[in-house]
């Protein structure tokens, strides 16, 4: 038999490749198990090889060894007999075969064999291959089979899995239970599958990350061994696999708020589980609320809280004194040594943080602790400047020992950047991570032995009165202070190393300030408000956020038009509250939907919604800067991104995966691209689902067959490139290079970036290039997504003003003013005014702190009016995103708008004197127009503009409410017209004025303030510019309110309305109108008088300012007479002649 | 012969408690093309796959006592037929000599870890 195989040997080669295909054809065709190219097919063929050469060694050995088996047998007597074998056979073990015609058939072929021999493998090679192919399966399903017996070893060994069976009864029996457990009890993957075992269905468990949600579903539907398959899903903003079958959700909280927003009894679900209450996040605490008044309700619902061991009777208490079942921990011991900064090393507020305390815990590990004994240290510091300037000392300490790597961790990072801090390091080499408090929760990193923790936190906080955020450094609380202390205990024993005293811990706050009194709370007043949920200062929070906070919100919603004077949602404060976006990119969304700027504004809507793509690293660079210089626009940093992101599209659709070398010259992070087109297109879906936008008329996927079948190939080879990316992804982590943390955050993000790391950037990296690559072109369609970015690359100057009037809109009221001074400044010292704030600087990477001459009035276009007044017909105002103080409060994402003309479009209120040449905007501004004439013509012009531009718009929310009224939708004509009209007031209005910031005790005395009824007949019966509309006197600032947000004659230097010195002669240019008027009546009846013709030929309209339009009977309303003591029907113009008869025949 | 496919029932070894949901009973799984299983196996999706046709046989019943038991080799051999560990035991001068060298290596080890 031995001398048999070897003949055959000789004529056939198993590492001949030409051989294995041959077997392949047999074994590993397309319709088999296996298939040829596949993973699996490939481990076959490695598994052949070494089984090979252990047959043969095992042959050798086992020569002649053959026994007594008969003999043993016999001994078995009286017993059961087996009926087994007479002689071992390993395949005997396996209980799995496999048999196919094809092998059947070669395998009865042996009598031909020495015909067949030359053309392809005998009976012998047959069954070599089968019986390895047997032995194959057979090992992987073991090694499957171990994997799984581990897993149900480990979940066994959970500390909470000993308390399954009463978490499954205590939710039987309580309509709320809190779950308590610390980091690695098992709560968050167990606890739902108990409940889905138990027979409970419908389960939702929220999580306050995103990431946690995809990774959890993974995890559950993993170790539930799929069986849920479809079953186990999770849902985060734009993003779902959930299916009508689905019985577990992963979900974000905001997310569940949503849903409870649109059903109230939240019927769909039977559980609800939410997860890491602890941490006390904006819209977790609003989520309790809502659920507590909810549960009353629906006694069959049933709640779960978990929570980490922290202030579990806050929770308790907070839903009737609910059980609590608290599962330990399972930590290894932390031996904690306080280690308090000397006075002399204590750093200054101004000054850079002292690395000598550091240097010494990382010294002291060196001498304690050999190196063979492995065991990273996790740093924490409270910001990203403090970790670079103990990164840099670090680093020279590691390159001096060559037993650290130093890593840095913060959010803003790219990914690549990220991910390292979970590749290991080589042998006699240590990790140090410095991380901001992102490791203390958020980010996991095994390994970790030490932990220095210099007790600082960096914190938003928000100014109520300044309307700023504010990010400063605090003293972490004790909860905290445990929690990265633990960090060091989960893999081992460990150290932590607590750089402040005993004393200052047991000063600090037991726990970290909820999220809610920390922020402003608009959005969340806004989503109160759309669930009527009354009065959000009566709601009964479990930590009520400040009134003033509340009170701040309301204002604040009321000045974007989302909430109206008595507070109640407007209709586009419905749709807004709908949206689960901020409010400023939401009101963005829905002006540009109205307009013909649908793509643009969606851009850049989702890029002032992710993190930006710049990398603050690379902002020194040079070249980076050279590369970058195309992209920037010097009309303000949206238009930028703008930018962008279309000459990003533009390279992906020309290179495709080109993209990443691209990005890298001009130091951008990819992956916020990738999320900017994802983002880009859930916007357009939503606006679609909320009727703003018109569905796609046709489906994208034009051509011929043959096209789309190519289209379809395509996708199918992308879709097995995505595949393959999952099955290798998890599978292993780099180790890193000692000299890894030297270049990183300070390479040069360039091409011309060392040898070796380039290298590096190459294999890891560029697989991950790829896969991006991969999902965006599944995801999106290129020819479609360039055809958007040429379409807003090509914008008009027209265009471009008009989408700078509804980003504007958009941010209102967030709006700076240049201080006056600024062009006797430095660039960096260019100082702002908010409304609320003085004195603010603009964020080192926004456009205008580069270029901020384009802000400045240009010398020329001024004229001196004594020391404090200049005038221009240039002024410009900034609008912003954000306003964040850190060490300087900053603006970030600005555009600039000419001053007046946006002011007059998108302000709340403006007040004006008799002959509206002084102006008031939102109580802050001060406006003064040389020209009454002048002003009052471009007054006039705004009010027609904005009612028109209001009219459109209330008619597009309507309809959106409607569903399929597409009918009504507004006409493209009137569009066109109302945004030709608004552009040419923009760019075209020339109009000399000064502007300045009142002062606080100018605003005091601005207006005259209500009047006494003396003259009740002219005030009573003045037609309102708009008809349908009525002036009536403003009963606080005084005046005539003519329209929503224009104030007639209220300043206090007015002279009075009526006087007949404000009475002048003017001739109508449309009609043959000539009369003594004031300036309200001029502007009344220039807002209903149009010229001859006009509905025929708008376009040549003469007048720069006459471009809305309203239908003729519009213009007619019912006038009652007390004179005549008749109704009228009558234009506005009419009824005055009709009064101004009576006033003159009654003289 | 074919069997059809059970959804959400449980196998679990009455051995060592080991449970897990299968979704095939039989010796036919789905998508195993030229695969025959020798006994009726408790078969579920091989969730360590990201190859979703990948089968993975949980277990099946001892041929002489008819226990439910899972393929770990605390709990059950195969050797054409299934056995469970306490049928091994008690019939083990059946079994070839290597098996039983196997075992009784097995035996040792693990008591010697215990102790
Ligand atoms: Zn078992
Ligand atoms: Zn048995």
């Amino acid at each position: 038999m031995d001398s048999d195989r070897r003949r055959d040997s000789r004529s056939w080669d198993w590492d001949s490749p030409q051989c294995r295909a041959q077997v392949d054809e047999i074994f590993f065709r397309r319709h088999d198990y296996i298939q040829a190219g596949s993973t699996e097919h490939k481990e076959f063929w490695t598994f052949f090889d070494r089984f090979q050469r252990f047959k043969i060694k095992k042959d050798v050995s086992e020569s002649g060894a053959k026994e007594d088996i008969e003999d043993r047998r016999k001994t078995g007597t009286g017993k059961v007999d087996l009926g087994l074998p007479k002689e071992y056979d390993a395949r005997y073990r396996i209980n799995v075969s496999v048999c196919t015609r094809d092998v059947e058939e070669r395998l009865g072929k042996s009598e031909h064999r020495g015909r067949q021999r030359s053309s392809g493998p005998g009976s012998h090679e047959i069954s070599d291959c089968r019986l390895t192919l047997l032995h194959f399966l057979d090992f992987s399903q073991r090694q499957s089979f171990g994997k799984l017996a581990k897993l149900r070893r480990e979940q066994k060994s959970l500390p909470i899995f000993q308390y399954r069976d009463r978490i499954v009864e205590l939710v039987r029996l309580n309509p709320v239970v809190v779950v308590a457990g610390d980091t690695g009890c098992g709560k968050s993957t167990q606890v739902p599958q108990y409940l889905l075992s138990a027979g409970f269905n419908h389960i939702a468990c929220t999580q306050p990350r995103r990431i946690a949600c995809i990774s959890l579903a993974k995890r559950v539907s993993f170790e539930s061994l799929n069986q849920y398959g479809s079953k186990v899903g999770y849902q985060i903003r734009f993003e779902t696999t959930r299916t009508p079958s689905t019985k577990l959700l992963f979900l974000t909280e905001g997310l569940l708020l949503r849903q409870i927003q649109q059903d109230k009894t939240l019927s769909q679900y039977q559980v609800l589980i939410v997860d890491e209450v602890h941490e006390r996040h904006l819209h977790c605490d609003f989520l309790l609320g809502v659920l507590r008044s909810l549960l009353a309700d629906h006694p069959d619902l049933r709640l779960i809280l978990m929570s980490a061991t922290i202030n579990i009777k806050l929770f308790s208490d907070y839903f009737n004194s609910a059980p609590v079942l608290q599962v330990p921990g399972r930590l290894f011991p932390i031996q904690v040594i306080y280690q308090p900064i000397p006075p002399d090393e204590q750093a200054s507020r101004l000054e850079k943080l002292d690395p000598r305390p550091y240097l010494r815990v990382l010294q002291g590990i060196d001498q304690r602790y050999p190196p063979e004994e492995r065991g990273d240290l996790l740093l924490f510091l409270s910001g990203v400047a403090e970790i670079s300037t103990i990164q840099e000392a670090c680093q020279v300490y590691a390159t001096h020992t060559r037993r650290w790597i130093v890593l840095p961790l913060h959010s803003t990072l790219s990914l690549v950047q990220q991910d390292k801090v979970f590749d290991t390091s080589p042998p006699g080499v240590r990790k140090c991570i410095i991380s901001t408090n992102i490791a203390e929760t958020s980010v996991t990193i095994d390994g970790v032995r030490f932990v220095v923790d210099s007790g600082k936190v960096k914190e938003m906080s928000f100014d109520p009165k300044a309307k700023m955020q504010r990010l400063q450094e605090f003293w972490i609380s004790r909860a905290s202070s445990e929690q990265r202390k633990g960090r060091a205990g989960r893999t081992g024993p460990g150290v932590c190393y607590r750089l402040y005293a005993e004393s200052d811990y047991d000063a600090f706050a037991p726990y970290p300030v909820p999220e809610i009194h920390r922020v402003a709370l608009d959005s969340l007043i806004l989503q109160m408000k759309s669930m009527c949920l009354g009065d959000p200062l009566s709601f009964v929070f479990i930590d009520p956020p400040p009134t003033a906070s509340i009170q701040t919100a309301v204002t604040y919603l009321k000045e974007q038009g989302a909430l109206d004077s008595r507070a109640e949602l407007t209709s586009i404060g419905t749709l807004l509250a709908q949206l689960p976006v901020d409010v400023v990119i939401g009101k963005m969304l829905v002006l540009g939907s109205l307009f013909n700027l649908v793509d643009p504004v969606l851009t850049v809507a989702a890029a002032l919604s992710v993190q930006s793509p710049f990398l603050r690293s690379s902002q020194h660079n040079p070249d980076c800067a050279t590369a970058r210089q195309p992209l920037q626009s010097n009309h303000g940093d949206p238009f930028t991104l703008l930018n962008t992101f279309n000459a990003w599209v533009e390279v992906k659709g020309e290179r495709g995966g080109g993209s990443r070398k691209w990005c890298r010259r001009r130091g951008l992070e990819e992956q916020r691209l990738y999320e900017m087109v994802n983002l880009r297109r859930q916007f357009k879906d939503l606006l679609r689902s909320h009727g703003l936008l018109e569905s796609q008329s046709s489906a994208p996927s034009g051509g011929d067959r043959g096209q789309r079948r190519e289209r379809l190939t395509e996708r199918k080879k992308l879709h097995q490139l995505k595949r393959d990316h999952e099955k290798q992804e998890s599978s292993r982590r780099k180790v890193l290079r000692l000299d890894e943390g030297q270049d990183g955050e300070f390479s040069s993000g360039s091409d011309a970036e060392g040898a070796g790391r380039g290298k590096k950037d190459k294999e890891g990296a560029g697989q991950n290039m790829d896969i991006q690559e991969v999902k965006f072109k599944l995801r999106h369609n290129v020819s479609e997504l360039q055809e958007a970015a040429s379409v807003s690359q090509d914008m008009s100057s027209r265009q471009q003003a008009l989408l700078k009037l509804l980003l504007c809109r958009g941010l209102f009221p967030q709006l700076a003013l240049p201080d006056e001074h600024n062009s006797t400044r430095k660039d960096s010292d260019q100082v702002f005014h908010t409304r609320n704030k003085q004195g603010v600087v603009i964020h080192p990477t926004s456009v205008f702190a580069s270029d901020p001459e384009v802000l400045q009035v240009p010398e020329d276009a001024t004229r001196e009016m004594g020391p404090e007044r200049r005038d221009s017909t240039r002024h410009q105002l900034l609008a912003f995103v954000t306003l964040l103080e850190t060490n300087k409060p900053y603006l970030s994402n600005c555009v600039r708008v000419p001053a007046l003309q946006a002011l007059l479009l998108v302000a709340n209120s403006v007040d004006s004197n008799a002959d509206c040449t002084r102006l008031v905007v939102d109580g802050w501004l001060e406006l003064e127009l040389r020209e009454p004439d002048e002003a009052l013509k471009v007054l006039s012009t705004a009010l027609t503009l904005r009612a028109e531009w209001e009219r459109l718009l209330l008619a597009q929310l309507g309809q959106s409410t409607m569903a399929g009224a597409e009918v009504q939708r507004v006409s493209r004509k009137v569009l066109e017209k109302l945004s030709e009209g608004l552009v040419r007031f923009l760019l075209y209005t020339e109009i000399t004025y000064s502007l300045r910031r009142l002062t606080a005790f100018q605003t005091q005395n601005l207006y005259i303030g209500p009047q006494s009824q003396s003259e009740p007949s002219h005030t009573k019966d003045v037609n309102p510019l708009f008809p349908g509309v009525e002036a009536k006197p403003d009963p606080i600032k005084g005046g005539l309110r003519v329209s929503g947000f224009f104030n007639y004659n209220c300043l206090v230097d007015s002279k009075d309305l009526y006087s007949e010195c404000l009475r002048s002669f003017w001739t109508c240019p449309n009609c043959d109108l000539y009369m003594p008027l004031t300036p309200l009546e001029r502007m009344q009846h220039e807002a209903s008088c149009r010229p001859a013709g006009e509905q025929q030929q708008p376009e040549e309209e003469p007048e720069g300012g006459k471009a809305a339009s309203s239908s003729m009977s519009s213009l007619t309303r019912v006038y009652h007479c007390d004179v005549c003591n008749e109704d009228l029907t009558l234009t506005s113009t009419e009824i005055l002649k009709h009064k101004r008869q009576h006033m003159y025949s009654a003289k | 012969m074919e069997q059809t496919t059970i959804e959400q029932k449980t196998f679990a070894c009455q051995l060592c408690g080991l449970s897990s949901p299968f979704t095939y009973y039989g010796q036919k799984p789905p998508n195993t093309r030229a695969i025959v299983l020798l006994e009726e196996c408790f078969v579920t999706q091989d969730p360590f796959s990201p190859d979703k046709e990948k089968f993975l046989v949980l277990g099946s019943t001892c041929s002489l006592c008819s226990m439910c038991v899972c393929v770990g080799s605390d709990c059950s051999l195969f050797y054409t037929k299934r056995f469970c560990m306490q049928c091994v035991n008690k019939h083990l001068d059946q079994f070839p000599h290597q098996i039983q060298a196997e075992l009784a290596k097995k035996k040792h080890s693990s008591k010697a870890a215990v102790s």
